[in-house]
Protein backbone atom coordinates (compact mmCIF):
# COMPACT_ATOMS: atom_id res chain seq x y z
CA UNK A 1 0.00 0.00 0.00
CA UNK A 2 1.58 3.07 -0.98
CA UNK A 3 0.28 6.66 -1.27
CA UNK A 4 2.17 9.60 -3.80
CA UNK A 5 4.92 11.14 -2.44
CA UNK A 6 2.80 14.59 -2.13
CA UNK A 7 -0.16 13.10 -1.53
CA UNK A 8 -0.72 12.53 2.07
CA UNK A 9 -2.56 9.63 3.48
CA UNK A 10 -6.41 9.33 3.41
CA UNK A 11 -6.04 8.43 7.32
CA UNK A 12 -3.35 8.05 9.67
CA UNK A 13 -3.04 6.22 13.06
CA UNK A 14 0.13 6.64 15.06
CA UNK A 15 0.39 5.00 17.98
CA UNK A 16 -3.14 5.82 18.75
CA UNK A 17 -3.87 5.28 22.25
CA UNK A 18 -7.81 5.48 23.73
CA UNK A 19 -8.43 4.98 27.37
CA UNK A 20 -11.78 5.78 28.89
CA UNK A 21 -11.73 6.86 32.22
CA UNK A 22 -14.58 4.68 34.66
CA UNK A 23 -13.68 6.54 38.01
CA UNK A 24 -12.78 9.26 39.71
CA UNK A 25 -9.33 7.48 41.24
CA UNK A 26 -9.64 4.51 38.86
CA UNK A 27 -6.95 4.60 35.70
CA UNK A 28 -9.93 3.34 33.27
CA UNK A 29 -10.27 1.29 30.78
CA UNK A 30 -8.11 0.94 27.79
CA UNK A 31 -10.22 0.61 24.72
CA UNK A 32 -7.45 0.82 22.16
CA UNK A 33 -4.37 0.09 22.34
CA UNK A 34 -1.02 1.85 20.55
CA UNK A 35 -2.69 1.56 17.11
CA UNK A 36 -0.88 2.79 14.26
CA UNK A 37 -2.64 2.39 10.36
CA UNK A 38 -2.38 4.04 7.36
CA UNK A 39 -4.69 3.89 4.19
CA UNK A 40 -4.15 5.36 0.71
CA UNK A 41 -6.77 8.07 -0.36
CA UNK A 42 -9.71 5.97 -2.68
CA UNK A 43 -9.23 3.14 -0.78
CA UNK A 44 -11.79 0.79 0.70
CA UNK A 45 -10.67 -0.23 4.77
CA UNK A 46 -12.69 -2.92 6.51
CA UNK A 47 -12.52 -2.91 10.38
CA UNK A 48 -13.09 -5.97 11.46
CA UNK A 49 -13.20 -7.85 15.39
CA UNK A 50 -15.75 -8.88 17.87
CA UNK A 51 -17.87 -6.65 19.98
CA UNK A 52 -15.30 -4.11 22.15
CA UNK A 53 -12.28 -4.32 19.94
CA UNK A 54 -12.15 -0.71 19.81
CA UNK A 55 -14.01 -0.46 15.96
CA UNK A 56 -16.16 2.32 16.86
CA UNK A 57 -13.61 3.62 19.20
CA UNK A 58 -11.01 4.27 16.47
CA UNK A 59 -13.97 5.33 13.81
CA UNK A 60 -15.00 8.34 16.46
CA UNK A 61 -11.41 9.30 16.31
CA UNK A 62 -11.36 10.08 13.23
CA UNK A 63 -14.20 11.45 13.04
CA UNK A 64 -13.05 13.82 16.10
CA UNK A 65 -16.00 13.02 18.54
CA UNK A 66 -12.92 11.76 20.76
CA UNK A 67 -9.12 13.00 21.59
CA UNK A 68 -6.88 10.60 21.55
CA UNK A 69 -5.39 9.59 25.10
CA UNK A 70 -1.68 9.24 23.24
CA UNK A 71 -0.60 9.67 19.90
CA UNK A 72 -2.33 11.41 16.97
CA UNK A 73 -4.95 10.78 14.46
CA UNK A 74 -4.71 12.15 11.04
CA UNK A 75 -6.86 13.05 8.14
CA UNK A 76 -5.00 13.88 4.93
CA UNK A 77 -2.93 15.35 6.73
CA UNK A 78 -4.46 17.30 9.28
CA UNK A 79 -5.77 16.42 13.15
CA UNK A 80 -8.89 14.47 13.32
CA UNK A 81 -11.53 17.06 15.17
CA UNK A 82 -9.58 20.07 13.37
CA UNK A 83 -12.32 21.85 11.52
CA UNK A 84 -9.92 21.44 8.51
CA UNK A 85 -10.46 17.22 8.94
CA UNK A 86 -14.03 17.72 9.37
CA UNK A 87 -14.53 19.26 6.67
CA UNK A 88 -12.99 16.33 4.89
CA UNK A 89 -15.39 13.71 7.15
CA UNK A 90 -18.35 12.56 6.25
CA UNK A 91 -19.74 10.15 9.16
CA UNK A 92 -22.21 7.45 10.12
CA UNK A 93 -22.82 6.50 13.33
CA UNK A 94 -23.69 3.00 14.01
CA UNK A 95 -27.33 3.52 15.23
CA UNK A 96 -28.20 7.40 13.97
CA UNK A 97 -31.14 8.87 15.17
CA UNK A 98 -32.63 11.33 12.80
CA UNK A 99 -35.19 14.09 13.78
CA UNK A 100 -39.51 11.86 13.26
CA UNK A 101 -41.09 15.18 12.25
CA UNK A 102 -37.90 16.08 9.49
CA UNK A 103 -38.58 14.86 5.91
CA UNK A 104 -34.99 12.82 4.21
CA UNK A 105 -34.91 15.71 1.75
CA UNK A 106 -35.21 18.62 5.27
CA UNK A 107 -32.82 15.94 6.95
CA UNK A 108 -30.07 16.37 3.85
CA UNK A 109 -30.84 20.74 3.85
CA UNK A 110 -30.41 21.03 7.43
CA UNK A 111 -27.02 18.52 6.95
CA UNK A 112 -25.59 20.32 3.81
CA UNK A 113 -26.39 23.65 5.79
CA UNK A 114 -24.52 22.82 8.27
CA UNK A 115 -21.63 21.48 6.56
CA UNK A 116 -22.03 24.83 5.13
CA UNK A 117 -22.82 23.96 1.66
CA UNK A 118 -23.63 26.67 -0.77
CA UNK A 119 -27.43 26.76 -1.13
CA UNK A 120 -27.26 27.41 -4.75
CA UNK A 121 -25.32 23.59 -4.82
CA UNK A 122 -27.19 22.10 -2.19
CA UNK A 123 -30.09 21.52 -3.63
CA UNK A 124 -28.90 19.80 -6.76
CA UNK A 125 -26.21 17.73 -4.51
CA UNK A 126 -29.28 16.53 -2.55
CA UNK A 127 -31.22 15.09 -5.15
CA UNK A 128 -28.58 13.92 -6.76
CA UNK A 129 -27.87 11.78 -3.61
CA UNK A 130 -31.13 11.20 -2.88
CA UNK A 131 -31.26 8.92 -6.26
CA UNK A 132 -28.00 7.14 -5.51
CA UNK A 133 -29.42 5.96 -2.41
CA UNK A 134 -32.72 5.07 -4.01
CA UNK A 135 -34.91 7.60 -2.02
CA UNK A 136 -35.77 10.11 -4.40
CA UNK A 137 -39.36 8.62 -4.22
CA UNK A 138 -39.48 9.25 -0.52
CA UNK A 139 -37.49 12.14 -0.29
CA UNK A 140 -40.54 14.28 1.29
CA UNK A 141 -41.98 11.31 3.46
CA UNK A 142 -41.10 12.19 6.69
CA UNK A 143 -38.04 10.13 8.65
CA UNK A 144 -40.73 8.43 11.09
CA UNK A 145 -42.06 6.58 8.62
CA UNK A 146 -39.10 5.43 7.12
CA UNK A 147 -37.81 1.24 7.26
CA UNK A 148 -34.54 0.44 9.24
CA UNK A 149 -33.26 0.07 5.71
CA UNK A 150 -34.43 3.14 4.12
CA UNK A 151 -32.80 5.20 7.78
CA UNK A 152 -29.42 3.21 6.65
CA UNK A 153 -29.62 5.09 3.52
CA UNK A 154 -30.58 8.09 4.46
CA UNK A 155 -27.91 8.10 6.92
CA UNK A 156 -25.44 7.25 4.27
CA UNK A 157 -26.75 10.05 2.29
CA UNK A 158 -26.13 12.61 4.95
CA UNK A 159 -22.51 11.44 5.24
CA UNK A 160 -21.85 12.19 1.52
CA UNK A 161 -24.54 14.97 0.70
CA UNK A 162 -21.28 17.51 1.05
CA UNK A 163 -19.02 15.41 -0.50
CA UNK A 164 -16.38 14.83 1.57
CA UNK A 165 -13.48 12.82 0.35
CA UNK A 166 -13.36 10.00 3.36
CA UNK A 167 -16.72 8.44 4.32
CA UNK A 168 -16.82 6.65 7.86
CA UNK A 169 -19.66 4.33 8.70
CA UNK A 170 -19.69 2.51 11.84
CA UNK A 171 -21.97 -1.04 11.51
CA UNK A 172 -23.79 -0.03 8.43
CA UNK A 173 -25.62 -2.65 7.22
CA UNK A 174 -26.56 -3.52 11.31
CA UNK A 175 -30.03 -4.67 11.37
CA UNK A 176 -30.35 -4.80 7.50
CA UNK A 177 -32.06 -7.44 5.38
CA UNK A 178 -29.71 -9.18 3.07
CA UNK A 179 -31.12 -7.36 0.15
CA UNK A 180 -30.14 -3.99 1.66
CA UNK A 181 -26.97 -5.27 2.64
CA UNK A 182 -26.05 -5.82 -0.62
CA UNK A 183 -27.32 -2.13 -2.06
CA UNK A 184 -25.10 -0.71 0.87
CA UNK A 185 -22.09 -2.81 -0.18
CA UNK A 186 -22.48 -1.54 -4.15
CA UNK A 187 -23.18 2.06 -2.61
CA UNK A 188 -20.10 1.38 -0.61
CA UNK A 189 -17.71 0.15 -4.05
CA UNK A 190 -19.81 2.93 -5.97
CA UNK A 191 -18.24 5.75 -3.37
CA UNK A 192 -14.36 3.69 -3.83
CA UNK A 193 -14.91 3.84 -7.30
CA UNK A 194 -15.82 7.78 -7.59
CA UNK A 195 -12.67 8.29 -5.67
CA UNK A 196 -13.57 8.48 -2.02
CA UNK A 197 -11.99 6.62 1.18
CA UNK A 198 -14.33 4.63 3.07
CA UNK A 199 -13.53 3.24 6.10
CA UNK A 200 -16.47 0.86 8.18
CA UNK A 201 -17.12 -1.41 10.52
CA UNK A 202 -18.33 -4.56 10.35
CA UNK A 203 -19.28 -7.71 11.89
CA UNK A 204 -19.94 -9.00 8.44
CA UNK A 205 -17.24 -11.14 6.91
CA UNK A 206 -18.34 -12.23 3.92
CA UNK A 207 -19.21 -8.97 2.61
CA UNK A 208 -15.89 -7.33 3.85
CA UNK A 209 -14.06 -9.80 1.87
CA UNK A 210 -15.70 -8.92 -0.81
CA UNK A 211 -16.11 -4.80 -0.48
CA UNK A 212 -12.98 -4.11 1.20
CA UNK A 213 -9.39 -3.14 -0.76
CA UNK A 214 -7.70 -3.75 3.18
CA UNK A 215 -8.87 -5.21 6.07
CA UNK A 216 -7.67 -4.65 9.95
CA UNK A 217 -8.74 -7.26 12.39
CA UNK A 218 -9.04 -5.26 16.03
CA UNK A 219 -9.21 -7.85 19.10
CA UNK A 220 -9.32 -5.63 22.61
CA UNK A 221 -8.16 -2.51 21.05
CA UNK A 222 -5.44 -4.18 19.25
CA UNK A 223 -4.41 -4.45 15.83
CA UNK A 224 -3.97 -8.14 15.15
CA UNK A 225 -3.64 -8.34 11.01
CA UNK A 226 -3.85 -5.80 8.46
CA UNK A 227 -3.35 -5.93 4.87
CA UNK A 228 -5.00 -6.71 1.64
CA UNK A 229 -8.03 -9.31 1.76
CA UNK A 230 -5.47 -11.63 -0.90
CA UNK A 231 -2.10 -10.77 1.60
CA UNK A 232 -4.49 -11.82 4.76
CA UNK A 233 -6.18 -14.97 2.88
CA UNK A 234 -3.22 -15.73 0.57
CA UNK A 235 -5.97 -16.50 -2.28
CA UNK A 236 -8.04 -13.62 -4.25
CA UNK A 237 -10.99 -12.20 -2.85
CA UNK A 238 -14.36 -13.10 -3.81
CA UNK A 239 -16.29 -10.22 -5.75
CA UNK A 240 -19.60 -9.06 -5.15
CA UNK A 241 -22.15 -10.00 -5.37
CA UNK A 242 -21.76 -13.50 -4.03
CA UNK A 243 -24.71 -13.88 -1.88
CA UNK A 244 -24.71 -17.19 0.36
CA UNK A 245 -27.48 -20.27 -0.82
CA UNK A 246 -30.17 -19.09 1.64
CA UNK A 247 -29.63 -15.26 0.95
CA UNK A 248 -29.89 -16.40 -3.22
CA UNK A 249 -32.91 -17.92 -1.99
CA UNK A 250 -34.27 -15.25 0.03
CA UNK A 251 -33.57 -12.50 -2.77
CA UNK A 252 -35.11 -14.78 -5.33
CA UNK A 253 -38.41 -15.20 -3.54
CA UNK A 254 -38.49 -11.41 -2.41
CA UNK A 255 -37.54 -10.23 -5.88
CA UNK A 256 -40.34 -12.08 -7.39
CA UNK A 257 -42.90 -10.97 -4.64
CA UNK A 258 -41.99 -7.77 -5.26
CA UNK B 1 -14.49 18.17 -1.37
CA UNK B 2 -15.40 19.13 -4.80
CA UNK B 3 -18.53 21.58 -3.37
CA UNK B 4 -18.21 25.16 -2.83
CA UNK B 5 -18.37 26.41 0.82
CA UNK B 6 -18.84 29.13 2.70
CA UNK B 7 -16.25 30.02 5.56
CA UNK B 8 -15.79 32.69 8.28
CA UNK B 9 -17.98 34.84 11.10
CA UNK B 10 -20.54 34.91 8.24
CA UNK B 11 -20.65 30.67 7.82
CA UNK B 12 -20.60 30.50 11.85
CA UNK B 13 -23.67 33.07 12.19
CA UNK B 14 -25.49 31.06 9.71
CA UNK B 15 -24.85 27.75 10.92
CA UNK B 16 -26.02 29.23 14.44
CA UNK B 17 -29.18 30.27 12.89
CA UNK B 18 -29.68 26.90 11.21
CA UNK B 19 -29.41 25.19 14.68
CA UNK B 20 -31.68 27.46 16.39
CA UNK B 21 -34.41 27.14 13.86
CA UNK B 22 -34.16 23.46 14.28
CA UNK B 23 -34.13 23.47 18.24
CA UNK B 24 -37.55 26.04 17.50
CA UNK B 25 -39.30 23.70 15.16
CA UNK B 26 -38.68 20.69 17.01
CA UNK B 27 -39.28 22.57 20.22
CA UNK B 28 -42.59 22.66 18.53
CA UNK B 29 -42.94 19.61 17.95
CA UNK B 30 -42.48 18.64 21.63
CA UNK B 31 -45.70 17.57 23.58
CA UNK B 32 -43.91 19.21 26.58
CA UNK B 33 -43.91 22.37 24.92
CA UNK B 34 -47.65 22.28 24.51
CA UNK B 35 -48.48 21.05 27.88
CA UNK B 36 -46.53 23.44 29.57
CA UNK B 37 -48.45 26.88 27.58
CA UNK B 38 -51.48 24.76 28.06
CA UNK B 39 -50.56 24.76 31.48
CA UNK B 40 -49.48 28.52 31.61
CA UNK B 41 -52.87 29.62 29.37
CA UNK B 42 -55.11 27.46 32.19
CA UNK B 43 -52.78 29.33 35.38
CA UNK B 44 -53.55 32.81 33.63
CA UNK B 45 -57.48 32.25 33.20
CA UNK B 46 -57.30 30.16 36.66
CA UNK B 47 -57.18 33.81 38.32
CA UNK B 48 -60.51 34.68 36.96
CA UNK B 49 -61.41 32.02 40.04
CA UNK B 50 -59.12 33.05 42.77
CA UNK B 51 -59.96 36.69 42.82
CA UNK B 52 -61.44 36.50 46.01
CA UNK B 53 -57.95 35.75 47.61
CA UNK B 54 -56.95 39.58 46.74
CA UNK B 55 -55.89 40.40 50.00
CA UNK B 56 -57.36 43.66 49.43
CA UNK B 57 -55.97 44.84 46.07
CA UNK B 58 -58.31 45.34 43.49
CA UNK B 59 -59.00 43.12 40.86
CA UNK B 60 -57.14 44.29 37.80
CA UNK B 61 -53.53 44.49 40.50
CA UNK B 62 -54.50 40.90 41.25
CA UNK B 63 -55.50 39.26 37.77
CA UNK B 64 -51.71 41.37 36.42
CA UNK B 65 -50.34 39.77 39.23
CA UNK B 66 -51.25 36.37 39.10
CA UNK B 67 -50.95 36.31 35.60
CA UNK B 68 -47.29 37.71 35.14
CA UNK B 69 -46.76 35.23 38.31
CA UNK B 70 -47.95 32.14 36.17
CA UNK B 71 -46.04 33.54 32.96
CA UNK B 72 -42.99 33.40 35.36
CA UNK B 73 -43.73 29.70 36.72
CA UNK B 74 -44.59 27.94 33.82
CA UNK B 75 -41.89 29.97 31.73
CA UNK B 76 -38.99 29.14 34.08
CA UNK B 77 -40.46 25.17 33.83
CA UNK B 78 -40.27 25.39 30.34
CA UNK B 79 -36.90 27.14 30.26
CA UNK B 80 -35.27 24.49 32.18
CA UNK B 81 -36.70 21.44 30.99
CA UNK B 82 -37.21 22.33 27.21
CA UNK B 83 -33.66 23.63 27.30
CA UNK B 84 -32.59 20.00 28.84
CA UNK B 85 -34.39 17.95 26.43
CA UNK B 86 -33.62 19.76 23.57
CA UNK B 87 -29.97 19.60 24.07
CA UNK B 88 -30.09 15.77 24.92
CA UNK B 89 -32.33 14.48 22.19
CA UNK B 90 -29.18 16.76 20.13
CA UNK B 91 -26.26 14.93 21.39
CA UNK B 92 -28.31 11.46 22.60
CA UNK B 93 -27.37 8.67 20.33
CA UNK B 94 -25.64 9.20 17.09
CA UNK B 95 -27.75 12.78 16.86
CA UNK B 96 -24.37 14.31 17.88
CA UNK B 97 -22.36 12.75 15.51
CA UNK B 98 -24.19 13.57 12.57
CA UNK B 99 -24.24 17.23 13.64
CA UNK B 100 -20.42 17.45 15.57
CA UNK B 101 -18.36 15.33 12.40
CA UNK B 102 -19.27 18.28 10.11
CA UNK B 103 -17.52 21.93 10.46
CA UNK B 104 -19.79 22.70 13.05
CA UNK B 105 -18.11 24.19 16.26
CA UNK B 106 -18.32 22.97 19.57
CA UNK B 107 -19.21 26.96 20.29
CA UNK B 108 -21.39 27.53 17.37
CA UNK B 109 -23.66 24.34 19.01
CA UNK B 110 -24.14 25.22 22.16
CA UNK B 111 -24.84 28.74 20.97
CA UNK B 112 -27.22 27.97 18.53
CA UNK B 113 -29.27 25.86 20.71
CA UNK B 114 -29.60 28.67 23.56
CA UNK B 115 -30.18 30.99 20.61
CA UNK B 116 -33.25 28.45 19.36
CA UNK B 117 -34.77 28.04 23.49
CA UNK B 118 -34.66 31.60 23.19
CA UNK B 119 -36.93 31.81 20.90
CA UNK B 120 -39.24 29.15 21.94
CA UNK B 121 -39.39 30.97 25.40
CA UNK B 122 -40.57 34.32 22.77
CA UNK B 123 -42.97 32.94 21.55
CA UNK B 124 -44.56 31.07 24.98
CA UNK B 125 -44.52 34.95 26.73
CA UNK B 126 -45.49 36.87 24.03
CA UNK B 127 -48.63 33.87 23.78
CA UNK B 128 -49.28 33.52 27.44
CA UNK B 129 -48.71 37.56 27.35
CA UNK B 130 -51.50 37.87 24.48
CA UNK B 131 -53.53 36.00 26.65
CA UNK B 132 -53.43 37.73 29.85
CA UNK B 133 -53.75 41.01 28.10
CA UNK B 134 -57.12 39.66 26.14
CA UNK B 135 -58.54 38.50 30.04
CA UNK B 136 -57.22 42.05 31.29
CA UNK B 137 -59.22 44.14 28.80
CA UNK B 138 -62.37 41.01 28.92
CA UNK B 139 -62.66 42.26 32.36
CA UNK B 140 -62.48 45.84 31.39
CA UNK B 141 -59.34 46.52 33.31
CA UNK B 142 -57.06 49.24 31.34
CA UNK B 143 -54.15 47.81 30.52
CA UNK B 144 -50.95 50.22 29.04
CA UNK B 145 -49.76 48.64 26.00
CA UNK B 146 -46.09 49.92 26.17
CA UNK B 147 -46.34 49.26 30.38
CA UNK B 148 -47.48 45.64 29.56
CA UNK B 149 -45.32 44.78 26.78
CA UNK B 150 -41.71 45.91 28.77
CA UNK B 151 -43.05 43.84 31.75
CA UNK B 152 -43.41 40.80 29.86
CA UNK B 153 -40.27 41.20 27.86
CA UNK B 154 -38.39 41.84 31.07
CA UNK B 155 -39.93 38.32 32.02
CA UNK B 156 -38.52 37.07 28.95
CA UNK B 157 -34.53 38.03 29.78
CA UNK B 158 -35.36 36.58 33.24
CA UNK B 159 -36.79 32.89 31.12
CA UNK B 160 -33.44 32.98 29.02
CA UNK B 161 -31.37 33.35 32.06
CA UNK B 162 -32.77 30.63 33.34
CA UNK B 163 -32.57 28.64 30.39
CA UNK B 164 -28.83 29.82 30.25
CA UNK B 165 -28.36 27.97 33.58
CA UNK B 166 -29.65 25.86 32.85
CA UNK B 167 -27.25 25.13 29.05
CA UNK B 168 -24.58 25.34 31.68
CA UNK B 169 -25.58 22.16 33.45
CA UNK B 170 -25.88 20.54 29.96
CA UNK B 171 -23.17 21.56 28.89
CA UNK B 172 -21.13 19.00 31.55
CA UNK B 173 -24.63 16.88 33.09
CA UNK B 174 -25.22 13.02 31.68
CA UNK B 175 -28.69 13.61 31.70
CA UNK B 176 -31.67 15.67 30.78
CA UNK B 177 -33.36 15.21 34.43
CA UNK B 178 -30.47 16.07 36.25
CA UNK B 179 -29.64 19.23 34.17
CA UNK B 180 -33.00 20.50 34.33
CA UNK B 181 -33.25 19.75 37.93
CA UNK B 182 -30.26 21.78 38.57
CA UNK B 183 -31.36 24.55 36.12
CA UNK B 184 -34.51 25.25 38.28
CA UNK B 185 -32.35 25.18 41.28
CA UNK B 186 -29.84 28.17 39.98
CA UNK B 187 -33.22 29.88 38.98
CA UNK B 188 -33.78 29.17 43.08
CA UNK B 189 -30.55 30.72 43.59
CA UNK B 190 -31.39 34.10 41.45
CA UNK B 191 -34.51 34.53 43.95
CA UNK B 192 -32.82 34.36 46.63
CA UNK B 193 -30.22 36.46 45.61
CA UNK B 194 -31.53 39.38 47.92
CA UNK B 195 -30.68 37.95 51.08
CA UNK B 196 -26.98 38.36 50.10
CA UNK B 197 -26.59 41.31 51.72
CA UNK B 198 -23.12 43.07 51.92
CA UNK B 199 -21.47 40.39 54.40
CA UNK B 200 -22.72 37.46 55.74
CA UNK B 201 -22.74 33.41 55.04
CA UNK B 202 -24.87 34.48 51.69
CA UNK B 203 -21.85 36.90 50.38
CA UNK B 204 -20.91 34.72 47.79
CA UNK B 205 -24.68 35.11 46.24
CA UNK B 206 -23.71 37.96 44.95
CA UNK B 207 -21.92 37.24 42.03
CA UNK B 208 -25.32 35.24 40.66
CA UNK B 209 -27.96 37.00 38.81
CA UNK B 210 -29.97 38.95 40.21
CA UNK B 211 -33.55 38.20 39.18
CA UNK B 212 -35.32 41.24 41.62
CA UNK B 213 -33.82 43.17 38.16
CA UNK B 214 -36.37 41.49 36.07
CA UNK B 215 -39.76 41.90 38.57
CA UNK B 216 -42.44 42.26 35.65
CA UNK B 217 -45.30 42.49 38.28
CA UNK B 218 -43.68 45.18 40.10
CA UNK B 219 -43.10 47.14 36.58
CA UNK B 220 -46.41 46.90 35.77
CA UNK B 221 -47.20 48.28 39.21
CA UNK B 222 -45.41 51.69 38.72
CA UNK B 223 -47.24 52.07 35.90
CA UNK B 224 -44.66 53.30 33.59
CA UNK B 225 -42.03 52.77 31.31
CA UNK B 226 -38.63 52.77 33.44
CA UNK B 227 -36.17 55.47 31.80
CA UNK B 228 -33.98 54.46 28.76
CA UNK B 229 -31.17 54.45 30.94
CA UNK B 230 -32.15 51.85 33.48
CA UNK B 231 -33.55 49.65 30.71
CA UNK B 232 -30.23 49.75 29.05
CA UNK B 233 -28.54 49.06 31.89
CA UNK B 234 -30.64 45.66 32.50
CA UNK B 235 -29.99 44.83 29.11
CA UNK B 236 -26.58 45.21 29.60
CA UNK B 237 -26.58 43.22 32.85
CA UNK B 238 -28.44 40.27 31.27
CA UNK B 239 -26.29 40.44 27.96
CA UNK B 240 -23.42 40.04 30.51
CA UNK B 241 -24.38 37.07 32.34
CA UNK B 242 -25.98 35.10 28.92
CA UNK B 243 -22.42 35.45 27.42
CA UNK B 244 -20.69 34.11 30.96
CA UNK B 245 -22.81 31.58 30.76
CA UNK B 246 -22.91 30.68 27.54
CA UNK B 247 -19.05 30.84 26.87
CA UNK B 248 -18.98 28.58 30.18
CA UNK B 249 -21.24 26.33 28.31
CA UNK B 250 -19.06 26.31 25.31
CA UNK B 251 -16.08 25.63 27.08
CA UNK B 252 -17.03 22.68 29.28
CA UNK B 253 -18.87 21.50 26.35
CA UNK B 254 -15.90 21.69 23.95
CA UNK B 255 -14.36 19.24 26.07
CA UNK B 256 -16.92 16.24 25.85
CA UNK B 257 -16.52 13.22 24.38
CA UNK B 258 -19.33 10.83 21.92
Amino acid sequence: MTAAPDVPWAIELSGFVKRYATSWLGRGRVAVHPLSLRLAPGQVLGLLGPNGSGKSTTLKALAGLLAPTAGACRIFGHLAGSNAARALVGYLPESPQFPAYLSGRELLHYCAGLSSLHPATAGPRIAEVLAWTGLGAAADQRLGTYSKGMLQRIGLAQAVVHDPPLVLLDEPAGGLDPAGRLALHRLIRDLAARGKTVVFSSHLLPQAEAVCDRIAILGRGRLLSEGTPAELLGVEPVTLPQPCRLEKLYLEKVDAHD
Amino acid sequence: MTEPTRTGMGASLRRIGLIARHTLREALHLRLTRLIALAGGGLVFSALELREFNFGGSEGKFLADFGLGALGLSGMLLAALAMAHLFFSSIAGGAACILLTRPVRRWEFVWGKLAGVFAVLALFSAAIGLVLAGLLVWRGIPVATPVFACAVAVLWLKLSLVAAMTLLVCSYAGSALFASSAGLLLALLGHLRPLAGESGRLHWLRVWPDFELFDGGALLAAGQVPPAATLLAVMVYWAGYVMILGQLAAYAFKRREF
